[in-house]
């Protein structure tokens, strides 16, 4: 047993991390999320296409590199570090559910080079117990969908109906939904398009259940970790009555509580994507305790990063704020927090 | 990374999955409901299970074979503890003597001291309490006062421990005893001390949930051999964190079986009785995904062991999990079955699967007992992630 990375895992997640500190810091993060634009650099993302990471867990005939969960892990963690803008868990998934369905080869292919987008248009109403009527009528798909991340710049939405998933063709009729995180590019999508049937909803589910849970629990570990690490920073640096407020017991001991939350964050995400990786019978169930504790740990993580740097905190600035708007949205996306630990409690009771 | 249990690592765990499922009749808790059994009865149980373990070979798993050990490693360690919670198996009658004493004793003792107290500590014939804690020194353990002062070839030992557990059933105890009083950590040994040595008093001390399991020790001039002594005079204080550090990894192995036994008990209590409510389902999925984070860190510490690393200040982490997890199942379990979960367990009305009142109070001591919480969040601020100190 151990649970280091493998040399290979490593050095993707180190060449990857670099890719981003050249390419994508903070500074342009920022640029890029409160433009009007799109919201990520089609420039990075051609880059990202060129260097395989589009195509990461896409099969290796598609151009893709057939890898699993921990690599997903991996990139993740290192993209929520940096706020990395762009729907790149979004298409990860879509790209999956097509992969699954089977009879799109060109298409995966086009979306592994980053010639096309597609990411999932769920069923979710604006309001919790909404249900949005989208169908499939006369080879088209009609209705309105909310929330549906980065259809602006989408050219394929995997469109979730009663009757299954559709693959629907852009140009799409968009509306950007604005809402907390500026970094997030949400859109009401009013279909009329084109579409062919792609699935029955168990690939959705599939997916979503597990390469979604997994990459939003490695966003949320990875949030964990950096607001940690800026507050231990700060915590040596700034000072108050004449010494470092890092010697004050009562910020010390809601910085170990940081650590705990990280490294357990750490322990289950890994975990749970190496039992994606091997077929494992409990992977169900740790997927969802990691995407329930991690992103948890990076919504507690991100409020205390915010109060241990004060005033300088809740200034637009510092970017602590980036990382608490990306926790919010997170925790409502890839499955909500509070239902996810029902399926929790009901997968533990099933389990009787 | 590798999270899968070795082939060998595999054929243990079995081999003692069927060896407890035949030898263990009755589980504890059953032990435990059974009017017929008092507190004496309960410790000749443990003592009894204890020597069975010894007989066949499922103590000192990891300790060097010279010494009554298995020669294997942590990891069985770890397999064995799960087993054992998973089981429902009676808990150690030397639980501090076989987690604490017996590694200060391989790692800092003379071999006559490892012949002379191993054997009968493995055989259960002689009970084992700590010595650390005193009234005016708990948290802050290096203020202790108890003195030992060498008169020719014996200490001469005056002071009084307290919140020793096993205290009023222990044979000896291993004692942090002062033997300079000058210096805070360099006057500070580590002393084996006969309890049936004139001039010793040891007196129960009843905890919050009516047990004895605690003990006041009086020394009143008691003359212990200056042979006892474990390493040299006045370095009792590192002996005692790396023995706490044992304490708190050894205390975490088995905590996550014992209370997934706990957890899956209360969902099916509440499916019994009908509780379905969002709330309740809320709460109990909250403490079904920490119960598997607690694993997946578990898991993790096992594949460490494996990989060789040794056990770090990161066993505070552990530590913390696990206690106040504990405290959380508890208190829900309390909140969700209403007046009938605070029945005692002599009542007929009460449930028979877990003593929810008695576990609830006992949970309050485990964020104290070993460094409190506090304490550990103290060393994880220092020593692992290095903030400034006072």
């Amino acid at each position: 047993m151990n649970f280091d990375l493998s040399d290979d895992q490593r050095l993707l997640r180190d060449s990857f991390a670099e890719l981003l500190a050249n390419e994508s810091s903070v500074d342009k993060a920022r640029e890029v999320a409160e433009s009007d634009g799109e919201g990520f650099s089609r420039e990075l993302w051609a880059q990202m296409a060129g260097l395989g990471y589009l195509g990461l867990v896409a099969p290796e005939l598609a151009g893709g590199h057939g890898l699993g969960g921990v690599e997903l892990a991996l990139v993740c963690e290192e993209m929520a570090k940096r706020c990395f803008p762009g729907p790149y868990l979004e298409q990860v998934l879509a790209i999956k559910v097509i992969e699954v369905a089977g009879g799109q080869d060109e298409l995966l292919g086009r979306l592994v080079s980053g010639e096309a987008l597609a990411v999932i248009a769920d069923r979710d109403g604006v309001w919790p117990g909404q249900t949005p009527d989208l169908r499939f009528e006369d080879g088209r798909v009609k209705g309105r969908a909310y929330f549906v991340p980065y259809a602006g710049s989408a050219t394929h939405l995997i469109v979730r109906t009663a009757a299954g998933a559709f693959l629907a063709e852009g140009p799409f009729e968009t509306r950007r939904m604005q809402a907390l995180d500026e970094a997030a590019r949400f859109y009401e999508v009013g279909l009329d398009n084109e579409a062919v049937p792609l699935c029955e909803d168990g690939p959705v589910v599939e997916v979503t259940s597990t390469f979604g849970l997994l990459g939003a629990a490695a966003f949320g570990l990875g949030i964990a970790g950096e607001t940690l690490s800026r507050c231990l920073d700060y915590a040596r640096e700034r000072e108050t009555f004449g010494r470092p407020i890092g010697i004050y017991q009562s910020l010390q001991h809601r910085m170990a509580d940081m650590l705990l939350r990280t490294e357990s964050s750490r322990s289950a995400v890994y975990r749970a994507a190496w039992c994606l990786d091997n077929e494992h019978e409990e992977t169900g169930l740790a997927l969802l305790a990691a995407r329930a504790y991690a992103v948890e740990a990076a919504r507690l993580n991100s409020q205390e990063a915010i109060q241990i740097h004060g005033g300088n905190g809740f200034t637009w600035e510092y970017d602590l704020h980036r990382y608490l708007k990306r926790a919010m949205t997170l925790d409502q996306f890839y499955g909500r927090s509070g239902e996810i630990l029902e399926m929790a409690h009901e997968a533990a009771a099933g389990a009787l | 990374m590798d999270l899968a249990l070795s082939q060998h690592h595999q054929s243990f765990r079995s081999e003692l999955h069927d060896w407890i499922a035949a030898e263990l009749t009755r589980t504890w808790s059953q032990e435990l409901r059974d009017p017929a059994n008092g507190e004496h009865e309960l410790i000749e149980l443990r003592r009894a299970w204890q020597r069975k373990l010894n007989e066949a070979g499922y103590l000192g798993l990891s300790w060097p074979e010279e010494w009554g050990g298995r020669g294997l490693g942590q990891v069985e360690e770890v397999i064995a503890a799960e087993e054992f919670a998973g089981a429902d198996a009676p808990p150690g009658i030397n639980v501090l003597g076989l987690n604490l004493c017996a590694p200060a004793l391989i790692h800092h003792g003379n071999e006559e001291q490892r012949r002379r107290f191993i054997p009968p500590m493995l055989a259960g014939d002689e009970i084992w309490c700590q010595g650390f804690s005193e009234p005016g020194a708990g948290s802050d353990l290096a203020s202790l006062r108890t003195r030992a002062e060498l008169s020719g070839d014996h200490f001469v030992v005056n002071g009084q421990k307290c919140w020793t557990t096993f205290g009023p059933w222990a044979d000896w105890i291993f004692l942090l005893a002062r033997t300079d009083p000058d210096d805070r950590y360099g006057g500070i040994s580590f002393i084996l001390v006969d309890l049936a040595t004139e001039g010793i008093e040891v007196r129960p001390l009843r905890q919050i949930t009516g047990e004895n399991e605690f003990g006041e020790v009086f020394f009143d001039n008691a003359r212990v051999p200056a042979a006892n002594v474990v390493g040299e005079i006045g370095q009792g204080w590192p002996i005692a964190m790396t023995v706490l550090g044992y304490e708190r990894g050894a205390g975490t192995a088995d905590q996550a079986a014992r209370l997934g036994n706990d957890l899956r008990t209360l969902i099916s209590t509440c499916r019994e009785l009908g509780i379905d409510d969002t709330e309740t389902r809320r709460r109990l999925g909250k403490l079904v995904v920490d119960l598997e984070v607690m694993r997946a860190n578990g898991y993790r510490t096992i594949a460490d062991l494996d990989a060789g690393k040794a056990p770090g200040p990161e066993s505070s982490i552990e530590k913390l999990v696990w206690s106040e997890y504990d405290q959380r199942l508890r208190l829900a379990a309390l909140d969700i079955l209403g007046p009938g979960g605070q029945l005692l367990r002599s009542e007929p009305a009460a449930r028979s699967d877990v003593d929810w009142p008695r576990n609830f109070l006992w949970s309050r001591a485990e964020t104290i007992f070993s460094g409190s919480s506090e304490i550990q969040r103290n060393i994880i601020a220092k020593r692992v992630l290095s903030l400034p100190t006072l």
